[in-house]
C-alpha cells in the first residue's frame, strides 16, 4: 500500500474517531425525551375532545324487546341477528390520495329497524307504554349516537383538509368500525381511528348498548350503587400489568415506573370498555395511555370473579 | 388477557437509528460547519424534530434515510441562517498533525467541492451503499457514480473502483 492509501486510511479512522462528547449525547436524549412528551400530550388531548364529544350525548341504540313471550324465548335462544333490531351501514366513505395525504374514513351510521305492529294486547298498558316509548326512543338515540359519530368524524376530516394546505408534511387518517362482542344482551360499536400527522397513534370509542333496556351501557350501570368499582378494576389491571411484564422483558407499562406521574392511577369515566362474549368487562387503552406507544392500544379483560361482589 | 399484539411504532424505530448512529449525522455536520459545538447542536434539534414528526414516516423501511434527510435539512438551515448573521465568522480549521506529503491528500479532500466530497466521505468513511448516498442526497445514482469518479481522481487515489462495476 503507498503512503498516500495508507494516509487515506489513517483519514477514514480520525473521521470516524470523531464524536460527539458525553454531555451532548445527554442533551440529545433529553430532546428526544421532551419530543416523546410533547407527543403523549398531544394524543391525550386529543382523548380530552373525545371527551366533551361523549359527554353532549347519552347515545343510544335501542332494540325492542317483542312483547310476546314467545318472541322473547326467541330473542333469548339465540344469538341475536342484530339486523332485525339495528343496522349498521355506511353512511360516508371519505377518501383522499396524494402524493403526501390519504386518507380512509369510513363512517357508521346505526340504522334501527323498528318493528311496525302495534302492542297486541291493549289490556297490556305497560307493554303498550313501553312499546311507545322505546319506539320514540329508538329514534332519539340513533340520531344522537349518529351525530355524535359524525361530530367526531367531521372533525377529523376538517383537520385532515387543513394539513392538506401544508406543502412539506405527511399526514394519513384512517377511521373504521366493527361490531364486537354481539350477545343477547348488550351490542357494541368500535369506531376506530388511526391518525398520522407527526406522531402517528390509533386511539378507540366504543358505544355499548343494554339490549335489555335499550339503553346505553356506561360502566356504573353495571355495578350496584356506591359500590368502588373503579378500585376493584384498576387493581386488577394493575396485578395484570405486573404478571405481564415479569413474564415478557419486551413488555412495558407505566406502573412503578421512573416517572410517577405516568404511572397508571385508576381508571376514569373516559376509559373505553366492552362486554365479551362471556359477559366479563374488557377495558381497552389507547397507545400511549398506560404503556409506550410501541405497545399499542392494550386491553385487559377482567375476570368476573375480581367483580362478583359488586355486580348487579 | 385480550392484548393487542405490539408493534414497534415508528416512534420508537426512529429513537433506537438515531441512538444507534447519532455520530454518523454528527460527522456529517461537523463536514459542513466545521464547529462541534455547532454540530452537537444540529443533531440534537434534528433528533427532536425526527421524534416529533416521526408519524409523517411513510415506510418503515426508509427510515434511516429519512433521518438523514432531516438532519441534512438541519444543517442547511443552520448554514443559511450563519451566513446571515456573521459576515466575519471563520470557520475552524480541523486540528490535525500534518506531515508535508499528507498535507496534499487531506487538504485535496478538503478542497473538493462540498458536495463531493460528502458523497466520498459517505462512500470511503461511512461505508454507505451509492444506492443509499442518492437516496440521502435526492440524486440518481448514476450521477453520484460521475461525481465519486471524478473526485478520486482529483485525489489522485488507487482505491478499489468496485463501484464502478456495481
Amino acid at each position: 500500500m503507498s503512503s498516500r492509501e495508507e494516509r487515506w486510511k489513517e483519514m477514514k479512522q480520525e473521521y470516524q474517531s470523531h464524536s460527539m462528547s458525553e454531555r451532548q449525547v445527554e442533551e440529545m436524549k433529553k430532546r428526544m425525551e421532551q419530543a416523546k412528551r410533547e407527543n403523549r400530550k398531544e394524543r391525550k388531548q386529543h382523548t380530552g375532545r373525545k371527551a366533551a364529544a361523549a359527554a353532549a350525548a347519552a347515545a343510544v341504540i335501542i332494540s325492542v324487546l317483542p312483547n310476546t313471550s314467545a318472541n322473547v324465548a326467541y330473542a333469548m335462544s339465540r344469538v341475536p341477528i342484530l339486523s332485525k333490531w339495528v343496522e349498521v351501514v355506511t353512511f360516508r366513505d371519505y377518501k383522499y390520495e396524494d402524493d403526501r395525504n390519504t386518507a380512509d374514513i369510513n363512517v357508521p351510521e346505526l340504522v334501527p329497524q323498528i318493528s311496525t305492529e302495534k302492542g297486541t294486547d291493549t289490556a297490556d298498558e305497560n307493554a303498550e307504554s313501553v312499546d311507545t316509548q322505546t319506539k320514540e326512543n329508538i329514534q332519539k338515540s340513533a340520531e344522537e349516537i349518529n351525530a355524535e359519530i359524525q361530530a367526531i368524524t367531521d372533525r377529523l376530516i376538517q383537520e385532515f383538509e387543513e394539513n392538506l394546505k401544508n406543502q412539506e408534511g405527511y399526514q394519513s387518517m384512517q377511521v373504521s368500525s366493527e361490531v364486537i362482542a354481539a350477545t343477547e344482551k348488550y351490542f357494541t360499536l368500535k369506531l376506530i381511528c388511526y391518525q398520522a400527522a407527526g406522531s402517528g397513534a390509533e386511539w378507540d370509542y366504543f358505544y355499548t348498548i343494554d339490549l335489555a333496556t335499550g339503553e346505553r351501557l356506561n360502566l356504573a350501570d353495571l355495578f350496584t350503587d356506591g359500590s368502588d368499582y373503579v378500585t376493584a378494576i384498576s387493581d386488577n389491571i394493575k396485578e395484570q400489568m405486573k404478571e405481564q411484564m415479569a413474564a415478557d422483558e419486551n413488555k412495558i407499562y407505566w406502573l412503578d415506573s421512573d416517572m410517577p406521574e405516568w404511572d397508571f392511577k385508576e381508571i376514569t369515566d373516559e376509559t373505553g370498555f366492552y362486554l365479551n362474549e362471556k359477559g366479563e368487562v374488557v377495558i381497552s387503552f389507547n397507545e400511549g395511555d398506560v404503556a409506550p406507544m410501541y405497545m399499542g392500544c392494550v386491553e385487559f379483560t377482567i375476570p368476573n370473579e375480581a367483580l362478583a361482589d359488586i355486580r348487579k | 388477557m385480550a392484548g393487542l399484539p405490539w408493534k414497534k411504532t415508528k416512534e420508537k424505530i426512529i429513537e433506537e437509528l438515531l441512538l444507534a448512529n447519532y455520530n454518523q449525522y454528527f460527522r456529517l455536520a461537523c463536514s459542513y460547519v466545521h464547529n462541534d459545538d455547532d454540530a452537537a447542536d444540529i443533531v440534537q434539534n434534528g433528533a427532536y424534530k425526527a421524534i416529533k414528526n416521526s408519524g409523517t414516516l411513510k415506510e418503515e423501511a426508509y427510515a434511516a434515510t429519512w433521518l438523514y434527510r432531516i438532519m441534512l435539512n438541519e444543517i442547511f438551515s443552520f448554514l443559511k441562517q450563519r451566513k446571515t448573521e456573521s459576515i466575519d465568522f471563520i470557520p475552524e480549521e480541523p486540528k490535525t498533525e500534518d506531515t508535508y506529503e499528507d498535507v496534499d491528500l487531506k487538504r485535496a479532500l478538503e478542497e473538493l467541492p462540498e458536495e463531493e466530497r460528502l458523497i466520498v466521505e459517505l462512500k470511503y468513511f461511512e461505508d454507505m451503499k451509492l444506492e443509499e448516498i442518492a437516496a440521502v442526497m435526492d440524486l440518481n445514482v448514476n450521477t453520484i457514480k460521475s461525481r465519486l469518479y471524478r473526485s478520486i481522481r482529483k485525489l489522485k487515489l488507487r482505491l478499489e473502483e468496485d463501484w464502478q462495476y456495481s
